[in-house]
């Protein structure tokens, strides 16, 4: 199995080398799901649209009458990649070692463990109604 | 974006931006599937397998690390494709699913835009797990990630799929 591919560049040869964007990849892989779990859990977006009017709100904000709904998803979205963004950056901070011990088997046992609890957060539409 | 509509129907715009989303889905989960095949069931090299096996055999044998930069670009292509049309959902589509009382529907149809960020997330230690292929460290969380991947984009792909069905852009 070959490491790269033979258009690989110099740059993307340094990132696939860099300990810096290990860290930081694993990092925000493990608190992708995390951020976003609770954002959705808590209802808490970065900001509101309101895809009728293309109404942007900062933060929550409920629909208003006769203006359609309100969409969350989006700032639920923002909060995660700039949440999950800063915890990765911070970590490259930290030494070798500690971020060494960070178990790299996290980055697909945490997204498995977020699905049910995202399912039972959905559990308004699981009715037969 | 006026301009356009001179020349195409709201709809047939949005029709349009659904298409691709669909297509660029459908090059994502052809790809995602050979990588994961090839992780579940590697083919032993020098065993001439690839070339004298059948057709399971040879769609196993894919170089995986050819494919991880593709993904990633094929992913976020398509995620920002969804997420464009999704506002549209939220009103032309949603709305009446709604009304009709399919519930179930529109529940498995969130949880595939949640699992849509959350595998954006993963994107970055993919392909890195991916592009450093000879470490052995990566193996076991590559596969498993990839596997992992690969299942969402099967849900996701096929949920897109049921909810055109039960409506779709220009219905």
């Amino acid at each position: 199995m070959s490491t790269t591919t033979g258009t690989t560049s110099s740059a993307s040869t340094s990132l696939i080398s860099s300990v810096a964007f290990r860290t930081f990849a694993v990092v925000f892989a493990i608190a992708t799901p995390v951020i976003y779990v609770i954002c959705e859990m808590k209802n808490w977006p970065l900001f509101t649209y309101h895809p009728a009017t293309d109404r942007i709100d900062l933060f929550y904000a409920a629909s208003r009458r006769d203006e359609g709904p309100a969409m969350h998803w989006y700032g639920w979205i923002a909060n995660t990649i700039i949440g999950a963004g800063v915890l990765g950056a911070l970590a490259t901070l930290l030494p070798e070692s500690v971020t060494k011990k960070i178990p790299l088997s996290l980055v697909w046992i945490v997204p498995v463990v977020s699905v049910p609890i995202l399912i039972y957060a959905l559990r308004f539409f699981w009715r037969w109604e | 974006m006026d301009a356009l509509f001179d020349y195409i129907s709201v709809n047939t715009f949005w029709t349009i931006l659904m298409i691709v989303h669909g297509l660029l889905a459908v090059a994502l989960l052809g790809a995602l599937t050979h990588q994961a095949m090839s992780v579940l069931m590697p083919v032993r090299q020098g065993a001439g397998a690839a070339a004298g096996g059948g057709f399971v055999t040879r769609f196993r044998a894919v170089q995986g690390a050819g494919y991880a930069t593709a993904v990633c670009v094929l992913w976020i292509a398509t995620f920002i494709f969804g997420a464009w049309i999704y506002a549209k959902y939220r009103i032309y589509v949603r709305i009446p699913i709604e009304q009709q009382g399919y519930w179930k529907t529109l529940g498995i149809f969130e949880l595939k835009e949640h699992l849509a960020i959350i595998g954006l997330g993963l994107l970055p230690v993919y392909w890195l797990f991916w592009k450093n292929a000879r470490n052995p460290e990566y193996d076991s969380p590559r596969k498993w990630l990839t596997v992992c991947l690969a299942a969402m984009c099967w849900y996701m792909f096929l949920t897109g799929h049921i909810v055109n069905n039960v409506r779709g852009y220009g219905s």
